[in-house]
Formats: structure tokens, C-alpha cells, sequence
């Protein structure tokens, strides 16, 4: 089992009101899976996605990610955790502009203590992986949505995660490069990796092996 | 990691020119006005301290007790040093002299080799205190022998050639009296209140007039200097000190008592006995000034990394995602502002550099950039103190926020943050009003000074001392420069017009006994009145006509008023009759008031002639008078000064104010304005697409142009508000220390707000319509 979420709410308040945003989840995800998450707008599906990937907190219930009670770790536990074991995706890909290829590649490695030679290492198989030697010394902006969002995973998968986040990863691409990424993430997951990604396509959900549906915050 | 961190911060520099560009301008320009300031602040705290024992070394200064008030001078009696150095044992030497300022310049000769040259008068134990070092000449023994001249190095390559073998010879003083060279100091540095080329001894002058009255009791003139023994208690010792004069006599108004002497030039004001600054109001003056540029800049900075915050939020989002914790953070934007701040520092010093030679003009010092260990300590805790400061806001607050809500873009601009933003600039244009109308006040004021009618005509009137042969023929010199072409009028007077010191009581009929007004005495010769063209008010002037004018005597309207005469025209004051009143005259500077005077007729104890001359005749009347003096006075240089010149020294202080305060004033409005500028491109740039929707619906430019000019107008008028009232508060304080000085006026208060507004209308403006003339679509379509 690698995460298990157990009665999961999440509220905000507003003029009083109580405005559910996930409501009584229960889900399991074993390793090796590939789930999609679909739903209308505001349905809850990132709010999910994010409470899995420990950027947000949530308000009652349970989370146990390899065995560890994330609702009780301290902040500073529950980072290492994500940190070792969770990649994300990003829908506008959110490489630093400011940044080439393969300095963006390096970036998560910078706060995970490898050394500088080990970090050339693994920068350098990433691209070979994903056939974008070529691409190294460009800045994002230099490239196409698809070959960006190529970059993206890339980096979600540099440090060897567990399991991959990804938000809508095909939204701002065309047809033909979200295939392309689609594609790349059935292979990842035939590979061993774990992948959680929320979508809106009927087409991008059936890569996946289990659907999660979600309507105002509710699995159905 | 800092390999990215640095690559990130000049990636980010060539990306936003703009800001880096206003940043760098800012901080750079503010740092090089913080860094004039600094050494000169630096200079200022060293003077007089360079003697090695200048903690011991203490000056006697005297407390007079008149009627209005106790006046504090710095000079005392002669025999003060040898008692002191005879009855308190806490005393180690002690020394009086004849400061350069009061004896003076005069003319030493080598065979025909004339120089003018400033000496003074010192003891036996002068060179034990000061550390005026001697290249020649043993400290303890080059002034025992009352015939010795000790000169600098300069005067003696100048009157011999060299330094060496020149202990032994003979110098010609006045052309009357020859001197042997005991020894030669070193050039008196520039930060010793005491400049001068040679001394003599004190002994040597108990034969000479005017100085050989000065060594009793009674008179007062010299400067007494003593150096303490190490471990002494100052306060025990002045309070043995302040009983000196007591002793002597009963009823004296005077209490001599011992300052520390390096303190004095800037502690040197005192007001009814009491120390009261001095000098150091201007040094804290320009240290508060240097801080507000700083900050001014440094807001700068703030405002531009908090209003580029949303370029940045996408980077803080990202690596909070891959798992930067905030400490990365923190780091990274203190880094950055403080490495900016580096840089900026190496533009201030290459600044500093070009500019310190017409700073130096300005202040009249002569500053260098020479790096010691204490000034490199400051500037780095200056540095990095202003990093550390500007980079807080994104390191602390930034750092802090949520990853999710960055990404998302559901992060706004928190109202509180708003106005931070917004308190920041009110407080740099705040800052910026104060500094204007300061300058404005000042500047009026001095020209006010300027312009003052002062009881007397100042212009075109020449002055030079009395010496050599002038002095046995003065009647004849002066007489036959009255027939020079070119001269209108020509007299003799014991005192130049400005800055006079000179003073006595009197007795008159229906004195009071407790009465001690103080009168100024002017001695002159028939004709000074007439020459400087002041009015008499009743009565007459001195004049040959009359025959018996050598017992007469004329006073000004204060001293009238403060004897409380009237009708005083025949009136008997001791053995002298009163023969005229003068108009009242300004003899000294404008921050005293007019002080009781009188003048009488003193053809002997005269030391200046002054001429006046005719406008616009200025240089062939100083030619023909050169001549003239040259052929009568033979071996005398003609040095002369034009009083206005002389008049005009004694506003240096102000005027240094006003200039150097109008240069930090418009650095100031510059830094801000650099600021409101890079807000102006930001805010433009944030609201593009609401002034594309704007302009959809039907806005117009000239609209939309108002509407993005008034947010800041509105900040700018926000802060003229707050800044006048300060404003008025100081400027008040200010001209307060002047008797006579202007009144505040309102244009100077709404002057100082209306340019204020215009340059921060013009800078926004620009920008404003700029962006009001983009065409909608492209920010419509991104949306």
C-alpha cells in the first residue's frame, strides 16, 4: 500500500457558511497504479491532488503515506517525505524561465544534498531518457509547450520518485504533444511508477487503470 | 546551490533592465552621497585628535558673568599657565599663547628674500604638549632661549632652500628684530584647529607692543594650554581651577575653568555658561541627512522587489514544490539585495572618486579616499546593513507564503501590503519635502544675510594692516592715498568691521551698580565714519574742525538705549563727551544681535587702514595702490582683503549648509522619483488588462492616463501633508539661532509641495500615458 486516505474533509468558511471542498474521501492507492481523477470545475479534483502531494493541509481525517500518519507529522518530517517520494506534474509546466533545461532539471536535486558530480549523473541520464541532449542549454521560452512539458516530467522523475502528481499535464498542449505526454507517463507507469493525474479528457483517463470521479468534493 | 542562486539573480537582471537599472541608480547614488558624508563626518571627528596625548590636553576657558547673561570665551590671563603648572600638581605642562588668529600674519626676512608667513606665540613646554613634530630641534629646549624661531618645514625650504643646516640662522622678524631657527616641525596637518607657519616665544613679546601688556592679570587675550598627568580627575581639578580668579579677587565676574582642547572645535558653543554643541550640529545634520538618502533609497529597493513579488512568487512556488524549505529562501533574497548592494557600492566609489575634488571645494577640506581599516569597517557595515534592510521584505515575508496558492495564482497583493508599499513612498517623498523646503529656508536666509543693509556700505572698501614704515607716517600714507586716483575715501580703524572682540565697561551718571553691560570698543581715526559711509543719527562725526576731539566719544543707539541717556550729545561719560550717536551697525554676524559700542579716537593704537574705492575701478585703483604702498613701505608685501569678502566669511558655515544641502536635497527627490518611476512601469504593467477593458468600454486615454497618475499624486499630497509641519518645526529651529533672519513664508511650504508634485506628476505621467496608448488586444487576449 502506498497511500491510504481515510474519511478525508476539507472546508473553508465563508459569511458564516461552511463550503466543502473535499467531503468523506476514502481512497487506496497501491503501488504501481495509475489513476485518474475526473470531475466538472471546482469539483475538488486538484484540491485532492494537492492534499495527496502534501502542499495543502486538509481538516479531518486520516492520511497514511508508506506508513507514515501524515496528519501527524510535523511539517519538517512531512516535507522529507514528499520530497523523497512524490514528483509533480504541472498543467503550464512551471520551468523557471530564468533557467536552462538542464539547470531546471537540476533544481530539485539542489535541496536534496547530491553532490555536484552525482547531480551532473543524474541530469545527464534525464536527458538522454527523454532524448533532449540537444535541448540542454535552451531556456523554456526557447522551446514548445510540448517539449516543455517534457522538461516538467522529466524533472518530476529526476530524483526517482514513488509516485507522480500531475495536474492536468496535457491542458495547454495540442493533441498531438498531449499523446505524446500521455504516452511517455503509460511507459513510466509500466516502468514501476506510481501516477496520480487529473484530467479532464475522456481520452487521457483511459491511459490510466482506475478512475476516481469527483462531484463537489465527493467521490462517486 | 549558490551557483544557481547567482545565475538566477543576473538572469533576472537581464530580464528586468528596468528595475535593475532604477535599483542599481538608486542605491549607488545614495550610497555615494552616504559615503561623502561618512568621510566627511570621519574628518570632522579627527580633528584636534591626532595629538598622541590629545585625551590629556585641556584648554582654560573663561565664564564672564554680565548683567544679560554669562559669555564664555577662550581666552584667559598668561600668568594662568605658570600657576597652574606651578600649584596643581595634576598639571604636566602647561603653555599660554598668542593664537595665530590674533597675532597673526607677518613678514620674516633672509637676506631680501620677504615672505609673509602666520605665526603665533607659545611657552617653553608648547611642543611637550602638542605633538607638532620636530624635524630639527629638541621639543624640551627650542623655545628656552627667548630668541629662537621655530618654523615648518615648508617656510624654512621656503626662506632657505632646504631643511638641513638651517637651526643656527638668523630670520629677520617685522624687519626689526632678528630670530635664530631653534627647530622646524613638521607641516601642521590640515585637521589641527591651530594652523601656523612659526612661533616665537611668549617671552620674547614681554618686550614688544601690543603684546607685552598681555602678561599680567588683568588682560585678557592668550590661550593657556595644559596637558594633565595620566589618571587625573578633571572634575576635581576644575573645581580647584574655578577658584583661581575667585581668590584673586572678590568681585570678579570671571571663572576660568579646563576643557578638554580636542573637543573643542566641535563642542565649542557655549550659551549663559552652558556647553551647547557647536559644530557637531552639523555633523549630526549631515549624519541624519546621509541616513535619509539612504533610506530613501533603500524604500526603493523594497517597493521594487515587493511590486516585482509576483515574478518572483512563481519561483518561490516552484521550489517550495520540489522541496526548498524557506531558510533557501531567506538566503537567496538577502543574498541577492546585499550582493546588489556590493555592486551598487563599487558605482558609489568610482562616484566618490569623481566627485570628491568639488566636494572637497565645497566643504573646503581636503578629503581622500584612502582606505583604513576603521573607514573599510564602515563602509562594509553600511553595505551590508543596507542589503540587509532592503532585501528583509522578500526574505521574511515572501518566503512565507503558501506554495499551492502561488502556483495557482490565487496570491494577490494583500491590502496590508498595499500600503506598505504605499506608506514607503509617502515616506520617501515625506523625507524629500522636508529636505526642499530646508534648502529653500536656508538658501533665502543666507541670501537675506547676503543682502542685509548692515548701518554701512561694505562694498569696494579695501583693508590692510598697519605695518613697517605705515606705522611712524600713518597720516602721511593715508593722506596721500586719499589723492590716489581711484580711492574716494581713506581712514584707519583698530578693528576690521567684522567679527570684532573687543570690550570694557563704562561708568556713566544714573549707572546702576550691579550694571555690567559690556561695550565694544572701536578705535578710529577721523574720517572711518565718513569712509565706511555710516549715518550718524544726532549729533556729529569726528572732525579736525573741532580740535578736541581726542576726549570725545561717539556711541551706537544700543549703547544709548542701554545706558538709558537722553539727550546725550554734551554728556560726560568718565572724562570723554559724547559728540554723536551712529546709526546702529552689524559688526558682527547676523545670529548676534547689535551690541552696545561706542567708537573715540585712537590714532596710535590703529593696525588697519581702509580704503574705499571707486565702483568699477576695482583693479586699476589696487594696482596704483600697490605701487604706491610698494615705494613707501618697501620690503612689506601689500596683502589686502575687501571686507564684504571678510563679511561674508563669517556665513561660511551656513552657506557649506546651504550649498551641500541643496546637492543632498535634489539626490534626494532624484533617489525618490527613480522610485516612483519603477512603481509607475510596474503598475502600468499590472493593470493592463483593466486598461484594456477600460479602453473597450469606451475609456479614453487622457482617462485613463488620470486615473493610473492620481494613485500616486494622491501618495505625493498625502505626503507634503505630513511634510510641512515638520518641515516648519525645523526650519523655525534653525533660523531661531539667527538675531535677524526672515520670516517663514508660505510660498516656501507650498513651493517645496508644488515640486514635489510636479516631478512625481511628470514621472508617472509619462508612464501613465504610455500604457493608456498600448492597443487593448494583446492584453485582452492573453487574459
Amino acid at each position: 500500500m502506498l497511500l491510504q486516505l481515510n474519511n478525508i474533509f476539507k472546508w473553508v468558511n465563508s459569511g458564516g457558511q461552511r463550503i466543502f471542498l473535499l467531503k468523506d474521501i476514502n481512497l487506496n492507492v497501491e503501488e504501481g497504479q495509475f489513476i485518474s481523477i475526473m470531475g466538472p470545475s471546482g469539483s475538488g479534483k486538484s484540491t485532492l491532488l494537492n492534499v495527496i502531494g502534501m502542499l495543502d493541509a486538509f481538516d479531518e481525517g486520516e492520511y497514511h503515506f508508506l506508513d507514515e500518519s501524515v496528519h501527524s507529522l510535523k511539517e519538517k518530517r512531512r516535507a522529507t517525505l514528499y520530497k523523497e517520494y512524490i514528483g509533480f506534474v504541472f498543467q503550464s509546466y512551471h520551468l523557471l524561465d530564468e533557467l536552462t533545461v538542464k539547470e531546471n532539471l537540476e533544481m530539485p536535486l539542489l535541496y536534496k544534498k547530491f553532490k555536484g558530480s552525482e547531480r551532473k549523473a543524474m541530469v545527464a541520464d534525464m536527458l538522454d531518457r527523454f532524448n533532449i541532449v540537444g535541448k540542454k542549454d535552451l531556456f523554456p521560452t526557447q522551446l514548445s509547450g510540448g517539449q516543455q512539458q517534457l522538461v516538467g516530467v522529466a524533472r518530476a522523475l529526476i530524483s526517482s520518485p514513488k509516485l507522480i502528481l500531475a495536474d492536468e499535464p496535457t491542458g495547454n498542449l495540442n493533441s498531438k504533444q498531449g499523446e505524446e505526454i500521455m504516452e511517455l507517463f503509460k511507459q513510466l507507469n509500466d516502468e514501476g511508477v506510481t501516477i496520480i493525474q487529473v484530467t479532464h479528457s475522456e481520452k487521457n483517463a483511459e491511459y490510466g487503470s482506475r478512475i476516481i470521479n469527483l462531484l463537489d468534493g465527493r467521490m462517486i | 546551490m549558490l551557483k544557481h542562486n547567482i545565475l538566477f539573480f543576473f538572469r533576472n537582471i537581464k530580464r528586468q533592465k528596468n528595475t535593475f537599472l532604477i535599483n542599481i541608480i538608486g542605491l549607488s547614488t545614495g550610497l555615494a552621497c552616504t559615503l561623502l558624508i561618512v568621510l566627511w563626518v570621519v574628518d570632522e571627528l579627527n580633528v584636534d585628535k591626532f595629538h598622541a596625548n590629545h585625551e590629556r590636553i585641556y584648554q582654560v576657558i573663561e565664564h564672564l558673568e554680565f548683567t544679560d547673561g554669562i559669555q564664555t570665551i577662550t581666552e584667559t590671563s598668561s600668568p594662568m599657565a605658570e600657576l597652574l603648572k606651578d600649584e596643581m600638581p595634576e598639571v604636566e605642562y602647561a603653555t599660554a599663547t598668542i593664537p595665530p588668529s590674533w597675532f597673526g600674519d607677518h613678514v620674516l626676512s633672509v637676506d631680501e628674500n620677504n615672505l609673509k608667513a602666520t605665526g603665533q606665540l607659545i611657552g617653553e613646554d608648547y611642543f611637550n604638549i602638542f605633538s607638532f613634530s620636530l624635524i630639527e630641534g629638541d621639543k624640551n629646549y627650542v623655545m628656552s632661549d627667548p630668541n629662537s624661531i621655530v618654523i615648518s618645514k615648508t617656510l624654512a625650504i621656503n626662506l632657505f632652500g632646504s631643511t638641513k643646516n638651517v637651526v643656527g640662522k638668523t630670520v629677520e622678524f617685522e624687519k626689526k628684530r632678528q630670530f635664530q631657527v631653534s627647530g622646524i616641525f613638521e607641516d601642521v596637518p590640515a585637521n589641527s584647529t591651530v594652523q601656523f607657519d612659526f612661533a616665537l616665544s611668549t617671552e620674547a613679546s614681554k618686550e614688544e607692543t601690543p603684546w607685552n601688556s598681555l602678561n599680567t592679570w588683568n588682560s585678557s587675550g592668550p590661550r593657556v594650554y595644559v596637558s594633565l598627568k595620566e589618571g587625573t580627575n578633571i572634575s576635581a581639578l576644575n573645581a580647584k581651577v574655578e577658584m583661581i580668579r575667585k581668590s584673586r579677587n572678590e568681585n570678579t565676574i570671571r571663572t576660568a575653568t579646563l576643557v578638554p582642547f580636542s573637543e573643542h572645535y566641535l563642542h565649542g558653543t557655549y550659551e549663559n555658561g552652558k556647553q551647547v554643541g557647536g559644530r557637531i550640529k552639523y555633523v549630526r545634520l549631515f549624519s541624519i541627512i546621509a541616513l535619509i538618502i539612504l533610506t530613501i533609497a533603500c524604500i526603493n529597493f523594497m517597493n521594487l522587489s515587493t511590486a516585482r513579488a509576483s515574478k518572483r512568487l512563481k519561483e518561490i512556488g516552484i521550489k517550495k514544490a520540489v522541496g526548498a524549505k524557506r531558510k533557501v529562501f531567506v538566503f537567496q533574497f538577502l543574498g541577492e539585495s546585499i550582493l546588489m548592494v556590493f555592486m551598487a557600492l563599487s558605482i558609489a566609489l568610482i562616484m566618490v572618486a569623481i566627485f570628491l575634488p568639488q566636494f572637497n571645494i565645497i566643504i573646503a577640506k581636503q578629503l581622500t579616499l584612502t582606505f583604513n581599516v576603521n573607514l573599510v569597517l564602515i563602509i562594509l557595515c553600511i553595505t551590508v546593513f543596507t542589503g540587509l534592510i532592503a532585501g528583509s521584505y522578500p526574505a521574511f515575508y515572501l518566503s512565507s507564503l503558501n506554495a499551492v496558492a502561488i502556483l495557482k495564482g490565487k496570491w494577490n497583493s494583500s491590502v496590508g501590503e498595499l500600503w506598505t508599499r504605499k506608506g514607503l513612498v509617502i515616506t520617501q517623498f515625506t523625507l524629500s519635502v522636508v529636505l526642499i523646503v530646508s534648502v529653500l529656508v536656508v538658501y533665502k536666509q543666507v541670501e537675506f544675510v547676503q543682502n542685509q543693509n548692515l548701518g554701512y556700505d561694505q562694498d569696494n572698501i579695501v583693508q590692510f594692516r598697519i605695518e613697517g614704515k605705515i606705522k611712524d607716517q600713518l597720516q602721511t600714507f593715508v593722506s596721500e592715498v586719499k589723492k590716489l586716483p581711484g580711492i574716494k575715501n581713506a581712514s584707519s580703524t583698530t578693528h576690521s568691521m567684522v567679527g570684532h572682540n573687543w570690550s570694557t565697561t563704562l561708568n556713566w551718571e544714573g549707572k546702576e551698580s550691579d550694571n555690567v553691560t559690556q561695550f565694544q570698543i572701536v578705535g578710529v581715526d577721523y574720517g572711518l565714519i565718513e569712509t565706511l559711509g555710516m549715518e550718524m543719527a544726532m549729533g556729529r562725526s569726528f572732525s579736525r574742525e573741532f580740535g578736541t576731539d581726542s576726549t570725545s566719544i561717539i556711541f551706537n543707539e544700543t549703547a544709548i538705549k542701554a545706558m538709558g541717556i537722553e539727550d546725550p550729545i554734551g554728556k560726560m561719560i568718565g572724562n570723554r563727551t559724547i559728540i554723536g550717536t551712529v546709526k546702529d551697525f552689524h559688526f558682527k554676524s547676523l545670529h548676534d544681535k547689535v551690541e552696545p559700542l561706542f567708537m573715540s579716537l585712537m590714532p596710535e593704537g590703529v593696525n588697519k587702514v581702509m580704503a574705499r574705492i571707486e565702483a568699477g575701478k576695482e583693479k586699476e585703483t589696487l594696482n596704483e595702490l600697490q605701487a604706491f604702498y610698494e615705494t613707501f613701505n618697501p620690503g612689506f608685501p601689500f596683502e589686502y582683503q575687501f571686507l564684504d569678502h571678510n563679511y561674508q566669511a563669517l556665513y561660511t558655515s551656513e552657506k557649506r549648509v546651504a550649498t551641500l544641502s541643496k546637492y543632498f536635497a535634489g539626490m534626494a527627490i532624484l533617489i525618490s522619483c527613480l522610485g516612483l518611476f519603477g512603481l509607475a512601469i510596474f503598475t502600468a504593467e499590472r493593470r493592463r488588462k483593466e486598461i484594456s477593458i477600460r479602453k473597450v468600454l469606451g475609456q479614453s486615454v487622457s482617462q485613463v492616463t488620470i486615473m493610473l497618475s492620481r494613485e500616486f499624486a494622491e501618495l505625493v499630497l498625502l505626503s507634503i501633508v505630513i511634510a510641512l509641519p515638520i518641515a516648519y518645526f525645523l526650519t523655525q529651529n534653525w533660523l531661531s539661532g539667527f538675531a535677524y533672519h526672515i520670516p517663514l513664508q508660505v510660498w516656501y511650504f507650498l513651493g517645496a509641495g508644488f515640486i514635489a508634485l510636479l516631478v512625481a506628476i511628470l514621472t508617472v505621467g509619462l508612464q501613465a500615458i504610455q500604457a493608456a496608448n498600448k492597443p487593448p488586444v494583446n492584453a485582452l487576449r492573453e487574459g
